[in-house]
Order: C-alpha cells, then sequence, then structure tokens
C-alpha cells in the first residue's frame, strides 16, 4: 500500500507560517530571519500565485537558492484561487502579442505538465457561439484572428452542427466557432503542485509575510537588497521578482520601480450543481466585446457547471475587489442563459468573484532591473495566468539569465513531477485504491456532499506545505466545497484538523489570522 | 456486511424518520431490514442539541405535551429502535443510487459496497438554505458566516461562541431557536433580518422563545451582502440599511437532501429539489419510498417519526 504523503526523496525546503501565535504548530512557525540561513537567496519571489509557484517550480530545477513569499497563508489565495479555470488556446489573443506566444507555447505544455503535477486536465475543447446576426458577422474574424495566433484548428460551425453536439444551446444560436483546445483544469492544484515539487527541490516558502519595503544595496548598484516584512524582518536577496499580481503597484513603489498602472477587473460568477453538468458538453463562451470575454458557461473539472465572470472594473486597494453582489449574479444567470436554454432553473450552489489584474500598459508587463540592479516587475497577467505560467517562467529565467546575469547549472537531484506518494487528491480517492483495507478513516466521510473522507483531510494536512487553513484544506480535498457549503462538515472538519496537529479548536481560521471559525478570545469548555 | 448483501428494506438516514421506518417495519414483522445513517450515531439533526442546564429546549414532544432537548427526544426514539432487530450500519454513507435496481453503493469503514433491496426509503433529512440559493444575499466571503447547524456544533459540542453580536438571517422557528440559543449562551441581543415582510415563525413560536430573546426584527430586505474583511461584520443592504455583528448566521428555510434523488435519476423539481411523488410517500420508480424532512418544508422531529411509522406501512402494503 503506498503511504500517501510521503515523500521520496525528502523534501529539502524549509516551509514556514510568520504568524505569531497563529494556528500553526511550533515547529512550522517563523520568528526570525536566522531561521532562513545566513546564505542571501539568489532569487526571491514575492507573490505565490500561479505566476510566482510556477517560476519558483522552474527555478528549482536549477542550483540556486530561491525564497517563495506570500502574505497569505497559503499559495495560490489570491487572483490565482477565483477564476474560470480554463487552459486557453489564445485563440482570441492579439496576434504577436506576449500573451499570444505565451498561451500557444503553453497549450502544448499543458498536457504533459499536468501529468508531471498529477493534476486533472480535461481537453473537452470550446465552442463560441453568436446569438445574434452582428456577433455572426463577426466569426469570420474570430476564426482569422485565431489562426493569426497559430490556432489552426479553430474552424466556423453553422447553427446545426452546433446543435447537434450541444442540445441544450440556446434557440437563439446562429452559429460559431469551435475551439478545441480549450480545457478545462483544477485552478488550486496548479499552484500548490508547482510550490510541493519547488519545496522538494530546496526552494523555502515563507507565507504570511507582508512584504512592506524593499532595502535597495548600497552604494546604489550593489547586487544585495533587503525584503523588509510588515513586521520588521529583514531578508537578504540577491535578485527580486515581483510576482503580487494586485500587490505589484504597491511593492514597486517600494523599489521605485517603473510607471505602470494597474485595478481590480472584478469577475463574478455562479457555480451549479452536478447534476446541471450533462447541460452541456463544451466549454461554451459568447462572442466577445471590445472590453470582457462575456459570460461564459463551462462544466468544470470538479463536475459542476459554473457560469461567469463579470468585468467591472474598481480602484485599486477595493476590498469589494472579491464581493459578489446580487445584481452581479443576476447578470452572470442573464448572460449564462442567453447560451444555454434553461440555465435559471439549475440548482445553484455557490457565488464566488475574482478580481483580475487589469494593467493599463497591457497584458503580461515585464521590467528587468526594475529601479534597481537585479528586480524583475512582472504583473499585468489579467485573464490568461493561469494557463501561461508554465511559459512565463520559461520567459521569465531566460530574461534573468540575459538582463540580469543569473547563471543556471541544472540540479541532478531535482525531481520535475509531484511523486506517485503525493497527496493522491480529490479526484484519485484512497478508496478506489485499497487504501480502504488498511486505513478505516479513509471509508468515513466527513463531508457528504463531496464524499470526502476524515483520513483524506489528515493527509492533506500531512501533505508537504502543510495547510492549516480551512480554505487551504478546501482547495486541496474539496472538503466544503459541495452543495450545503460546510453546514454539514465545518464543525466536525475543525475537531479532525484540531486532533491531528493539536492546534486548539478555537484556534483555527478560515484563512489566517482575524479569520477565526468562533469569536476570538475564547477558552474551549470541554463538553 | 459482506457486499452484495440483499435486504427486504433498506432504510437511508438514521433521523426521527429513518428510525419512525425502522420501528415501523418491525412492529409487522417485515425483515432483514439495514438501516444505514452517516453519522457515528443514531438520532439525526435533533442528536446536536445536548441537554445542558440554561440551555434552551427547542423540541416538541406533541405526545407528552412538552418542549424538550433534541437529544432526549432522539435518544429515546434510539432506544426504541435497539430493541428491533434492525441492522444499523453508522458511519456509512450512500453515495449513489440506482432507482431500478434499488442499489444502494455506501462508502463505509470497510471500504465502498453494495446492497440491494426489495424497497428503500429515503429518510435523508434536510439542510440549511445557502446564502447563493436564497439569491437576495451576497457579498464577501468571509469567516463566521454560519449556518444553525454550527451553532450546536460550537456552543453543545464545544462551549464555543460562535458570534457574540449575531446577525441571524432567516425568521422561522429555526431561526428564533438560533437566536435564543445564542443569547442564552451569552451573546448580545441578535439582529433578525429575513427577505419577508413579517417573521415567517408563527406567533405561538415567537411567544416561546420570548423568554431568551426577542431579536431586533428589519423585513423586506430584498438585496443584501455580507459585510467583513476575513471575518463577518454584518450584513448590508442594497439601500443603505446597515446591521453590524461579528457573525452571520443562515437559520432555517431547510432544502431537502433530495440530491441521491435527483443525481440518481428519480424524479425532483427543480430548483426546489422538492421530490415529485408518485402518491402518498411513493416516489416516481416503484419500491421507493420517502419519510421527514426530505419530503420538503418544515417537520418537528416527532412528526418526523410518525411519518416514517406511515411510511413502513406504505412499504408494507407494497410488499404485499
Ligand atoms: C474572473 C477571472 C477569470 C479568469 N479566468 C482565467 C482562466 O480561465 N484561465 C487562465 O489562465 N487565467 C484566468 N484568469 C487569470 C488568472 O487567474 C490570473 O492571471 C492569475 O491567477 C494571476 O496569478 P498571479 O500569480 O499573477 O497573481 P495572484 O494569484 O494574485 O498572486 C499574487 C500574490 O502576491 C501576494 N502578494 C501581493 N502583495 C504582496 C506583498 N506585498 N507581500 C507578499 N505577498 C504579496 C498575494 O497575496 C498573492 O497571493 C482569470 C482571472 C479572473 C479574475
Ligand atoms: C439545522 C436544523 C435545525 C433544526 N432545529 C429544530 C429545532 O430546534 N426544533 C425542531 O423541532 N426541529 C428542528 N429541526 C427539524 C428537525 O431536524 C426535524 O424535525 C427532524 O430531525 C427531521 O427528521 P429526519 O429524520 O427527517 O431528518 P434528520 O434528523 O436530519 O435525519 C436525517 C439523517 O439521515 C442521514 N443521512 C442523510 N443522507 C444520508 C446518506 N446519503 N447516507 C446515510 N445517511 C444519510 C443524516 O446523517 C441524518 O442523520 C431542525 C432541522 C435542521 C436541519
Amino acid at each position: 500500500m503506498t503511504q500517501f504523503g510521503t515523500w521520496q526523496p525528502k523534501i529539502r525546503g524549509k516551509l514556514f507560517y510568520n504568524w505569531p501565535q497563529g494556528a500553526c504548530e511550533e515547529a512550522l512557525r517563523f520568528t526570525s530571519a536566522g531561521q532562513l540561513g545566513v546564505e542571501p537567496y539568489d532569487v526571491a519571489i514575492v507573490g505565490a500565485g500561479v505566476v510566482g509557484c510556477g517560476l519558483a517550480y522552474r527555478l528549482s530545477q536549477y542550483d540556486l537558492r530561491v525564497l517563495l513569499i506570500d502574505r497569505l497563508h497559503d499559495v495560490g489565495e489570491g487572483t490565482s484561487k477565483a477564476n474560470s479555470a480554463l487552459i486557453h488556446s489564445g485563440y482570441d489573443a492579439k496576434p504577436g502579442s506576449l500573451e499570444s506566444k505565451l498561451l500557444h507555447e503553453a497549450e502544448a505544455d499543458w498536457p504533459g505538465l499536468a501529468a508531471r503535477l498529477k493534476i486533472p486536465l480535461d481537453p473537452i475543447g470550446g465552442i463560441m457561439m453568436a446569438v445574434t446576426d452582428e456577433q455572426e458577422r463577426q466569426l469570420e474574424a474570430a476564426e482569422k484572428n485565431a489562426h493569426a495566433n497559430r490556432a489552426t484548428d479553430v474552424r466556423i460551425l453553422s447553427a446545426t452542427e452546433i446543435r447537434e453536439r450541444e442540445p441544450n444551446a440556446s434557440p437563439d444560436v446562429r452559429g460559431g466557432l469551435l475551439v478545441p483546445g480549450e480545457s478545462l483544469v483544477d485552478p488550486f492544484m496548479a499552484s500548490i503542485a508547482y510550490a510541493e515539487i519547488a519545496l522538494a527541490n530546496g526552494v523555502d516558502i515563507l507565507l504570511g509575510a507582508d512584504i512592506a519595503g524593499v532595502e535597495l544595496g548600497q552604494p546604489p548598484g550593489a547586487p544585495l537588497h533587503h525584503l523588509v516584512t510588515a513586521d520588521g524582518h529583514r531578508l537578504p536577496v540577491r535578485r527580486i521578482v515581483n510576482a503580487a499580481g494586485l500587490g505589484s503597484r504597491r511593492l514597486a513603489d517600494g523599489y521605485g520601480g517603473g510607471a505602470f498602472d494597474i485595478n481590480p477587473r472584478r469577475g463574478q460568477f455562479l457555480l451549479f450543481d452536478k447534476s446541471a453538468r450533462p447541460l452541456v458538453q463544451h466549454i461554451l463562451l459568447p462572442v466577445p466585446t471590445a472590453h470582457t470575454k462575456g459570460v461564459l458557461v463551462a462544466p468544470t473539472i470538479f463536475g459542476n457547471l459554473l457560469a461567469g465572470p463579470t468585468a467591472e472594473d474598481l480602484p485599486l486597494e477595493d476590498p469589494a475587489a472579491t464581493h459578489t453582489t446580487v445584481e452581479g449574479i443576476r447578470r452572470v444567470v442573464e448572460g449564462g442563459s442567453r447560451l444555454v436554454d434553461g440555465l435559471a432553473r439549475q440548482p445553484v450552489i455557490a457565488t464566488y468573484a475574482g478580481a483580475r489584474c487589469a494593467c493599463s500598459q497591457g497584458s503580461y508587463v515585464i521590467r528587468h532591473n526594475d529601479g534597481a540592479p537585479g528586480i524583475v516587475t512582472v504583473t499585468g497577467a489579467r485573464s490568461t495566468g493561469l494557463t501561461a505560467s508554465i511559459s512565463l517562467a520559461r520567459h521569465l529565467i531566460d530574461g534573468m539569465q540575459k538582463e540580469l546575469g543569473l547563471e543556471l547549472s541544472p540540479d541532478s537531484a531535482a525531481l520535475d513531477c509531484r511523486p506517485d506518494s503525493a497527496w493522491p487528491g480529490w479526484w484519485r480517492r484512497p478508496f478506489e485504491n485499497g487504501a480502504t483495507d488498511a486505513r478505516a478513516d479513509h471509508g468515513c466521510a466527513v463531508c457528504f456532499c463531496e464524499v470526502i473522507s476524515g483520513g483524506e483531510i489528515r493527509d492533506a494536512l500531512d501533505s508537504p506545505l502543510k495547510p492549516r487553513t480551512m480554505d487551504a484544506l478546501k482547495r486541496r480535498t474539496r472538503v466544503l466545497s459541495g452543495r450545503c457549503q460546510g453546514f454539514d462538515c465545518q464543525v466536525p472538519l475543525a475537531e479532525i484538523v484540531s486532533g491531528h496537529t493539536g492546534i486548539g479548536i478555537a484556534q483555527l481560521t478560515k484563512n489566517g489570522p482575524g479569520s477565526e471559525l468562533v469569536v476570538p478570545g475564547q477558552a474551549e469548555v470541554t463538553a | 456486511m459482506s457486499c452484495g448483501q440483499h435486504f427486504k428494506v433498506a432504510i437511508i438516514g438514521g433521523g426521527p424518520a429513518g428510525i419512525g421506518v425502522a420501528v415501523g417495519l418491525a412492529k409487522r414483522g417485515i425483515g432483514p431490514v439495514v438501516l444505514i445513517e452517516r453519522r457515528a450515531e443514531v438520532g439525526g439533526t435533533p442528536m446536536g442539541y445536548r441537554k445542558k442546564p440554561g440551555g434552551v429546549p427547542t423540541f416538541v414532544e406533541w405526545t407528552r405535551g412538552r418542549v424538550v432537548f433534541g437529544e432526549e427526544l432522539a435518544g429515546r426514539m434510539a432506544k426504541r429502535l435497539a430493541k428491533t432487530d434492525t441492522t444499523i450500519r453508522l458511519s456509512a454513507q450512500v453515495t449513489q443510487i440506482d432507482p431500478a435496481e434499488k442499489r444502494l453503493t455506501l462508502l463505509w469503514p470497510e471500504g465502498v459496497c453494495d446492497v440491494t433491496a426489495d424497497a428503500v426509503v429515503l429518510a435523508a433529512g434536510a439542510r440549511e438554505q445557502t446564502p447563493a440559493e436564497k439569491g437576495w444575499l451576497a457579498g464577501a466571503r468571509t469567516a463566521r458566516v454560519g449556518f444553525t447547524r454550527h451553532i450546536t456544533g460550537w456552543l453543545d459540542g464545544h462551549g464555543l461562541l460562535p458570534a457574540r453580536k449575531p446577525v441571524v438571517v432567516g425568521s422561522d422557528l429555526i431561526a428564533y431557536s438560533a437566536a435564543a440559543k445564542l443569547r442564552a449562551a451569552g451573546s448580545d441581543k441578535p439582529v433578525m433580518i429575513d427577505r419577508r415582510r413579517s417573521p415567517s415563525a408563527g406567533l405561538f413560536e415567537r411567544l416561546f422563545f420570548r423568554r431568551w430573546t426577542r431579536p431586533d426584527w428589519s423585513g423586506d430586505v430584498t438585496a443584501a451582502g455580507i459585510k467583513g474583511d476575513r471575518s463577518a461584520a454584518g450584513v448590508q443592504s442594497s439601500d443603505g440599511q446597515d446591521w453590524h455583528g461579528d457573525g452571520v448566521m443562515i437559520c432555517g428555510e431547510l432544502v431537502p437532501n433530495t440530491e441521491l434523488a435527483l443525481l440518481g435519476g428519480l424524479a425532483v423539481e427543480l430548483p426546489s429539489r422538492q421530490l415529485q411523488l408518485a402518491r402518498g410517500q411513493a416516489l416516481s420508480e416503484p419500491g421507493w419510498f420517502a419519510a421527514g424532512n426530505v419530503l420538503g418544508g418544515f417537520h418537528g422531529a416527532q412528526w418526523c417519526y410518525f411519518n416514517g411509522r406511515q411510511a413502513a406501512r406504505r412499504v408494507a402494503n407494497f410488499l404485499e
């Protein structure tokens, strides 16, 4: 029997939570910069979204001292946790743009990459649907544009051809575009798997560390900088990659980075129950407008059906950037119903919103030696960063070699995939692998909607990134994400986490400090 | 339980309704019967309502004309069940059904297993409606947005208050009992909001809970958002009304647990998730029945128990 959660070879990187008095064990707690060693890092990546994690994964293939930092208490908890979860073929990009190039490369990478990361990918393909005469007239140009983006398999479909493929397509459908290169992916596990492999290969990971400033090398131009956390820790680094997404502007201000303007473009989604999944066979895309790709209807890799997103520009730092609104969700239902008949009747399970990092200077702004030698700014990964994470990482490493003098020698001991013994994941259930024979807790459900066992929660807790928040467990196991939204499992789940880690149940949080599950400051009264 | 075992009757769910079915079948001498419960104990929803000094009793025991704690009522039912020959499977969840074959797939500590039966009763109970299902409540996704089940889980299970300044969303009996439980455990006076103009709980029920609290009521809320950064800070309506708090409790408005039926292909109405009954408690496929709160609406625990007994009668008729 495979003992899940064990990694062979051993994990080489260090993992810490900068979480004073927080809900993690002492051994995981960051108290002083000395815990990371005295030797400066060759590269520090600020921002452990899918972009930062992808870069850490690629850099971990070389003999380098690398640090990956995020202010949140898990990787991939920013924009990377709330998106459409699609691998895009780039058929609708601007031909000749960096985005077009990155997506074209990434589309070819993903099947092999998903196999190495051991995350599910479903190449179901997309159909862009024209539902007005005007939209129908745009199809030819869209096809041409796709071919210019080297998506040569894209072709026009007649209304009849669409109905054959999509019996529930709106009766208004006039025609469309078949886009075979679009796929479904698990967006959460992409960041997590990248980061797990990076950690195994020796990348250090520091979570809960808000980088509030950068002390540039002195005299100006000297190659040693310090990252300074909001609570005063100083971390010596030779090179910095600002992959902080919507935090990239504030961070860049700390090192005098060049001009760019970003703002959150909110996208609201509606998630339908699994009974709605058979309604569609492909990713159904609307004909885009100049401002937005519009509301799409797509299955999720988890077997639900998704509609969204909206596109609403909000000011930087607006906390509402990830809030849903009654009005926004109404527009999602309206938009989705233009593509799929009967969508509004489907039972819903949740709404959520993500904030795209919209940059006035365009998608994928990359600056080398920005503000000071050794600093790279990467921002504006607006709508495609999940897909492009792998090709972007390569592109960034190329740039660092050329512009920052980064020298690379491959680490012969580095893994490029998660081992078979990695925690299996919700799509590869232990009881389908015979593990229930040895561990009864793999057969005892705690989340009834998604049928997740207590054993799987314990396996996830033991996995390399030592997830310690409810949301971190949710992204790995799907607990709390079914139709009852934690009604049945919240408290039993907390009991399992507390029992397995020894963390007091009243200390447990949804996603870090300030998000305690019960009013803070109470002592548990044993029943 | 060896895989592929066959029973005369299989009961999905060991709450008051499922227990009622098992007791009713035993009285008629029908067997073998299996009762499958996904929790570690039988008794269902009422079991979470522990008997505590200073606590709030919320379950009406009509047969004795009094209001008791859930675990007292369910405990008495469980005793009656223990006197029968019913095979009881705990920590066993039915994950899939095949209506035509009357086959159930279940996950339990020994693995995955199928059982078949001549008749099946769905007694899976209900849960509370989520904000997304309500449609009029959106906003931030924060900590301390919970359900009544979390109040009982934290309070009765661990002596922890899920909210000190609660905003209760909903206004039925469950919402009032949730408000009373919180207040009795030391919370501030709860605020209660709902889309309805006036509370859906009846006057008698509201008067009963007045002993513990009389929540600050606001009705007619047509669109609102949960406020807060990392944890809930209250609710704000789109027309600017603001209710502060440190936790939002989503209470009542039960949604029947009919997903097995829906995903298995039995007739279920959408988006309400109501079972479509052929007649009485019989479902769209012959040999399938339902009892208790899975039938939709709100019913007290004792009603569910007797509804289970009635289902047993219908099952007996079917088996003849
Ligand atoms: C509605 C919507 C739909 C989308 N659909 C798709 C899709 O289908 N396919 C696709 O490929 N892409 C999609 N995207 C785009 C994709 O989600 C993003 O491009 C990608 O997640 C960006 O990753 P990132 O790492 O740049 O940013 P983030 O995930 O935001 O990561 C940045 C990280 O930096 C951290 N950080 C910020 N400031 C600091 C600081 N000072 N100190 C420490 N840490 C800091 C943050 O906490 C955060 O974790 C969509 C996006 C949205 C919003
Ligand atoms: C949150 C909440 C609070 C309530 N509060 C009150 C109150 O204060 N006072 C009051 O009088 N009534 C209250 N009620 C109503 C009360 O629950 C019912 O009166 C009664 O418990 C319903 O009995 P039941 O057997 O139909 O359902 P339940 O008691 O819910 O029992 C259903 C059982 O089926 C099991 N089950 C479900 N699906 C499966 C499956 N697939 N496999 C195996 N087992 C399964 C469940 O684990 C559960 O034990 C409340 C209901 C809810 C949901």
